[in-house]
């Protein structure tokens, strides 16, 4: 990966400036908050209508979609890449591993904005969704972030 | 001081394979009730600290965190390759 080539801040300023509903989840996040984790990928949580618009905004960094936005609707995920890679969910509600069902709506209604560059600002979910977020995938490497996020939660306190 | 000897490829599967795998829910609910203990909670709130003084804005983060990943691929062993959607591979050693 030649991760210097690749403008992060263009990337984002690009979604922010498509209307897309797109939350950044993942490590990444943790990191946009505060929290030094190591990450290879973007992961995003998107609005189950705004693939395409989502797609068309990360284009000029050639990144291409693994699926039709059509296929990425029946299933749930779908990944865009080329040196990057952007994992993208898409769904209107994903089960925790534990069974809580967590709803985009809901999410997206408690973001947070991230200024991450001029007229680039980034949407998180809110810290106590970031970590309903993580018991998607329900690995232990998941558990440890939520041990993090709780710190973190308690520091902004 | 002994060089570093990177670790196997066959150790970091080993590894990578432990992380990834899923956890049950009667796992996660039992990982999720153990409260944090208190020497666990000052050493992640040192290290949001140190990382939030160091870089304080989510922009100047990212930069950093790109910057690390790049800096961890190239001391891995060159016939590993983290597979696809690897989001996470471990806390950042960051040289405290």
């Amino acid at each position: 990966m030649q991760g210097s080539e690749f403008d992060e801040a263009e990337f984002f300023r690009g979604i922010a400036a498509s209307g897309a509903r797109a939350l950044l989840i993942g490590r990444r996040a943790l990191v946009a908050l505060g929290i030094p984790v190591l990450t290879a990928d973007y992961d995003f949580w998107l609005h189950i209508d705004d693939i395409a618009a989502f797609n068309a905004a990360v284009e000029p960094h050639g990144l291409l979609p693994s699926r039709t936005p059509e296929e990425a609707r029946n299933r749930g995920r779908y990944v865009l890449e080329n040196d990057e890679r952007v994992d993208v969910l898409v769904a209107r509600t994903v089960p925790t591993v534990d069974g809580v069902r967590v709803a985009f709506d809901d999410v997206w209604s408690r973001r947070r904005g991230l200024d991450v560059a001029p007229a680039a600002t980034l949407a998180v979910p809110h810290i106590d969704d970031l970590i309903l977020t993580k018991r998607f995938g329900g690995r232990p490497k998941d558990l440890e972030d939520i041990r993090l996020l709780e710190a973190l939660r308690k520091e902004d306190a | 001081m002994k060089p570093l000897v990177p670790p196997t490829p066959a150790a970091l599967e080993t590894v990578r394979a432990l992380a990834e795998r899923q956890l049950s829910p009667e796992e996660i609910r039992a990982a999720l009730a153990r409260p944090i203990g208190e020497a666990e909670e000052e050493e992640s709130r040192a290290l949001i600290g140190w990382f939030r003084r160091r870089y304080p804005t989510p922009a100047e983060r990212l930069t950093y965190a790109r910057r690390a990943y790049r800096r961890w691929r190239a001391a891995l062993p060159t016939a590993v390759t983290p597979p696809p959607g690897a989001a996470t591979a471990d806390r950042l050693s960051h040289g405290r």
